[in-house]
């Protein structure tokens, strides 16, 4: 055998995941076991939807898929091993990280993501959780479970993706029609996490979702978001005042204005107007100083 | 902008005024281009071929299966005591496909995938990447180790899963009217047959954006009713296409390029002629070179390998003897003892008299 398991370190409701040792090079690497067994309709979509959009994504801030094997009726996905996420730093109190260290974070999940969306895949499912940290401190975009290819213009979507906080506007009214944007949304809630520590938009339900998101970030009107108040669920909505520069300031006390500028892009209502990857990349937050922090720099974080 | 260079980063030494603002382009800068993305795709990387290097891979298959059957037979026939009418007849009738063969073969049951697939309704793409799939399956394995006819539905419901249109497999087996177990017995073999490659480029997409581009590039020279048209046959006719060899050749733009031009040479020729030549062209792409590569998609295209029932059958046929000679040798036993026992009824009435 090329690989060994030789930990199990998680288990999900289709996979468990092992860490193991690729013998012929004896580099750490991950074994995502995928329970056929369990599935009474043969391959589980996660497991297709996963093994579909890694075979074809290679870069640097996107997990690599190293190898694909079957045994005892199991599919097997070797995966680059990655010791920690941003969820786990973000909520390690014991950690304390730089302007610099989000700005590096900010850059590399941007990276990966302009290059996912080149490929036209959708994530569906970005979150802190599903950010991984290597072992030399580089991001890596996991987890392709719930991802899609854009589908043409007549194909319908399910507005049921993306982990409740995270959750675009468009998502949240229901709609089954949308694009990159709901990821480049996502995003900008990872940035906001990352710079107050906690959950930005933390909804009980899908309901209190709206309420939260249209309380901290206004509710969107069909002046800058045209026929939005077509939305069955709209007219349910209160309407809240955008905040102002000022109460954003106030929220995030330490962020420099390209910082809340980026932010803002990313979290634009109208998912029309809200910032591509290519335009969150050339910001002016990425060329002012601090600069981003070297990858190599952060490895600390990842001792336990 | 602050003028406090740093520590860490002092590694600009040589440069007098260092500029944060506008970093310098790293030595191994390049834009990646539309076609370097499409080069790192796995239709590309595992599933491009030249016509050398898919008929070789053909026949590397054929000749594994071949010789698989070859040892099975003189097992057989070592096993059994045959008299020479016998081994006579296992050695012309029982004998193992030619590569050529295999694919009429293939080719027939393809042309099955398809009419099933839209038989239930599925959506254009889901039919297409069953037939690519299916294909596919069958590069890498020979007819003489898989039954086509048992991929036929594992196929369309793998296809079904990875375009992202669930059915549950009960109520596909409903549907298709065959069962959990044949339909999922070979799921496995076929994803890794597949080399685990999954996302496949249609041409409906690129046919989508030239349909959108030309009507741009040729604003108020074209009639909207006949580019409807168009469009929808053109969707129908890259179906069809998916039956040949072509996307082991072409990429999807050079297919639907093809295939526009099947449709309306004239308005085609014209598009590529102003988008192409000129100002306009900003692709650095050369016609001529463009329209020969095009050109030869649409020979085949236009020569797809329509195989009749009865050559398949008979194929079929010999392809089932083959691997069950017991079968043939009882067949001619019972053939035999029939002509025996026609030439015995004088006796037979003789008894009954």
């Amino acid at each position: 055998m090329e690989y060994s398991k030789e930990k199990k370190v998680g288990e999900g409701t289709y996979a468990v995941v092992y860490v193991g040792t690729q013998r012929s090079t004896n580099r750490q690497i991950a074994i995502k076991e995928i329970k056929t067994s369990e599935f009474k309709d043969g391959l589980d979509m996660s497991a297709i939807r996963e093994v579909k959009y890694l075979q074809e994504l290679n870069h640097p801030n996107v997990i690599s898929l190293i190898d694909i094997f079957m045994a005892y009726d199991n599919l097997n996905l070797v995966l680059e091993f990655l010791p920690s996420d941003l969820e786990v730093i973000i909520k390690d109190r014991n950690i304390l990280f730089t302007p610099g260290d989000i700005k590096a974070w900010m850059l590399m999940t941007l990276r990966g993501i302009h290059h996912i969306h080149r490929n036209f895949v959708l994530h569906r499912d970005l979150k802190p959780n599903n950010l991984l940290l290597s072992p030399d401190g580089m991001i890596k975009i996991a987890d392709f479970g719930l991802a899609r290819i854009m589908p043409g213009p007549r194909e319908t979507l399910t507005s049921n993706v993306v982990t409740r906080w995270y959750r675009a506007p468009e998502l949240l009214f229901g709609a089954q029609h949308y694009t990159y944007a709901i990821d480049i949304w996502s995003i900008g809630i990872i940035f906001a996490e990352l710079m107050l520590r906690i959950p930005y938009l933390p909804g009980q339900d899908d309901v209190s979702q709206m309420e939260v998101t249209f309380r901290a970030l206004g509710t969107p009107t069909d002046k800058d978001w045209p026929e939005v108040s077509s939305f069955p669920s709209y007219n349910k909505l209160q309407i809240y005042p955008p905040p102002s520069k000022d109460e954003f300031r106030k929220r995030f006390i330490a962020a420099p204005e390209s910082a809340l500028d980026l932010m803002n892009g990313m979290l634009t209502m109208n998912p029309h107007k809200r910032w591509d990857s290519s335009q969150c990349l050339q910001s002016v937050y990425f060329t002012e100083l601090p600069p981003p922090s070297n990858p190599e720099d952060m490895k600390n974080f990842l001792k336990k | 902008m602050s003028e406090s260079t740093p520590v860490s980063t002092a590694n600009n030494s040589t440069t007098a005024t260092p500029d944060p603002v506008v970093p310098d382009k790293p030595p191994n800068y390049k834009v990646i281009s539309d076609d370097d993305l499409y080069r790192h795709s796995s239709q590309y990387r595992f599933w491009s071929f030249t016509k050398d290097n898919l008929k070789q891979k053909r026949l590397e298959t054929n000749s594994r299966a071949t010789q698989k059957i070859e040892e099975d037979m003189k097992k057989f026939i070592g096993s059994q005591t045959l008299t020479n009418d016998e081994l006579n007849i296992t050695s012309t009738k029982a004998i193992p496909l030619t590569m050529e063969e295999e694919l009429k073969l293939v080719n027939f049951y393809t042309q099955k995938v398809k009419v099933i697939s839209q038989h239930l309704n599925l959506p254009t793409e889901v039919t297409a990447t069953a037939i690519v799939f299916f294909k596919k399956f069958f590069i890498e394995n020979s007819v003489m180790e898989f039954d086509p006819k048992e991929l036929v539905h594992t196929t369309i419901f793998l296809a079904c899963k990875s375009e992202n249109y669930f059915i549950s497999v009960d109520s596909f087996a409903r549907k298709a009217k065959s069962s959990r177990e044949a339909i999922l017995k070979y799921e496995f073999t076929l994803l890794e047959s597949l080399k685990f490659s999954l996302l496949l480029h249609h041409p409906y997409k690129p046919l989508h954006g030239f349909f959108l581009d030309i009507q741009n590039v040729l604003h108020d020279k074209v009639d909207l009713n006949h580019m409807g048209r168009i469009y929808d046959a053109c969707r129908k006719r890259i179906t069809e296409s998916l039956l040949t060899d072509i996307i082991y050749h072409f990429t999807p733009p050079q297919i639907t390029l093809a295939i526009l031009l099947i449709e309306d040479e004239q308005l085609i020729t014209k598009y590529l002629e102003i988008k192409f030549t000129g100002d306009e062209n900003s692709h650095n792409i050369q016609l001529d070179k463009l329209l020969a590569i095009i050109n030869s998609c649409k020979e085949m295209i236009l020569s797809p390998d329509v195989v009749p029932t009865q050559d398949a059958k008979v194929i079929a046929a010999k392809n089932y003897y083959v691997q069950h000679p017991m079968v043939l040798i009882n067949k001619y036993r019972k053939k035999r003892e029939g002509q025996e026992s026609t030439a015995e009824p004088p006796e037979k009435r003789l008894k009954t008299d």
